[in-house]
């Protein structure tokens, strides 16, 4: 039987903005514009795991298995949450849509495998979304 | 290395009908039925760019450079233009989403940063959408 691609969707609402402490105000203003200033977005994270369906459950994995790790592992770290204080970008790194996305993979990967974690697409607004399929 | 894609959103409105030239008036009538008359629509246009992360910036392609980029190369073409009438670049063309996913992305190619176009969708309606990701590309 063949692969079965399953994507839930999860939301949360975070704050960040782009600098980096080395580069003057004129530098930081050049390469990041606007996103200098500490702003925030409702973000929603697609998740999609994949794989063969369990022939009894009819299932690819218990969604409300899924729906706890993303929740106690994602949406419970960065909801309301200052991105640029997180363990992952304080020491630096910039919180973009790309890092972020990079960090949720981190934190699911190893949890979900990394054979049935396939995608995740970080939705920034209604315009913007990175997608990634790992490292 | 996966590289990350970065997919936006743009919106424009055109008017269009679908004629062919190679066709005549009745056959036209019959194979595009109510899209042979003229009409248009408010389109969305994905655009997905490709990359690895600036280690610096943390961003794979800056934004604001592909919004420039298909600001210049796209929108001010077409935006509130009859795309089956006066849109330079469309002469001969059926402007069906299929040609027009195709047109674009020779367009936006050569607009952006070299390399980087992974994927053009024109959403007609919310019904009807179009991808192209180009001669060796395959969908997502």
């Amino acid at each position: 039987m063949g692969t079965v691609y399953a994507t839930r969707k999860f939301t949360f609402s975070a704050g960040h903005r782009y600098w980096r402490d080395e580069w003057s105000a004129e530098q930081n203003a050049r390469v990041f514009g606007h996103l200098t200033v500490v702003h925030g977005h409702n973000y929603v994270l697609e998740v999609t795991i994949r794989g063969p369906v369990d022939p009894v459950t009819g299932m690819v994995m218990d969604l409300t298995e899924l729906k706890r790790l993303v929740g106690d592992l994602v949406v419970a770290r960065f909801d309301h949450a200052d991105l640029n204080r997180d363990a992952f970008f304080a020491s630096g790194s910039i919180p973009t849509t790309e890092n972020l996305v990079r960090a949720i993979w981190e934190l699911l990967a190893p949890k979900l495998g990394g054979e049935r974690l396939h995608r995740l697409r970080l939705w920034e607004d209604p315009t913007f979304c990175v997608e990634y399929f790992g490292p | 290395m996966s590289e990350f894609r970065l997919t936006r959103r743009y919106h424009f409105s055109a008017g269009h009908r679908l004629s062919s030239a190679a066709l005549s008036d009745e056959d036209n009538a019959r194979v595009y039925g109510q899209c042979y008359r003229q009409h248009g629509h408010n389109y969305q246009v994905e655009v997905t760019v490709g990359g690895d992360v600036d280690p610096l910036t943390g961003m794979s392609v800056d934004l604001g450079i592909v919004d420039r980029a298909v600001q210049r190369a796209l929108l001010d073409r077409v935006d509130h233009y009859d795309l089956s009438a006066t849109v330079g670049g469309l002469e001969g063309v059926v402007t069906t989403g299929e040609n027009l996913a195709r047109t674009f992305w020779t367009w936006l190619e050569p607009a952006l940063p070299p390399g980087r176009l992974r994927r053009v969708a024109v959403v007609e309606t919310d019904n009807n959408d179009f991808e192209y990701c180009g001669e060796d590309g395959s969908s997502r």
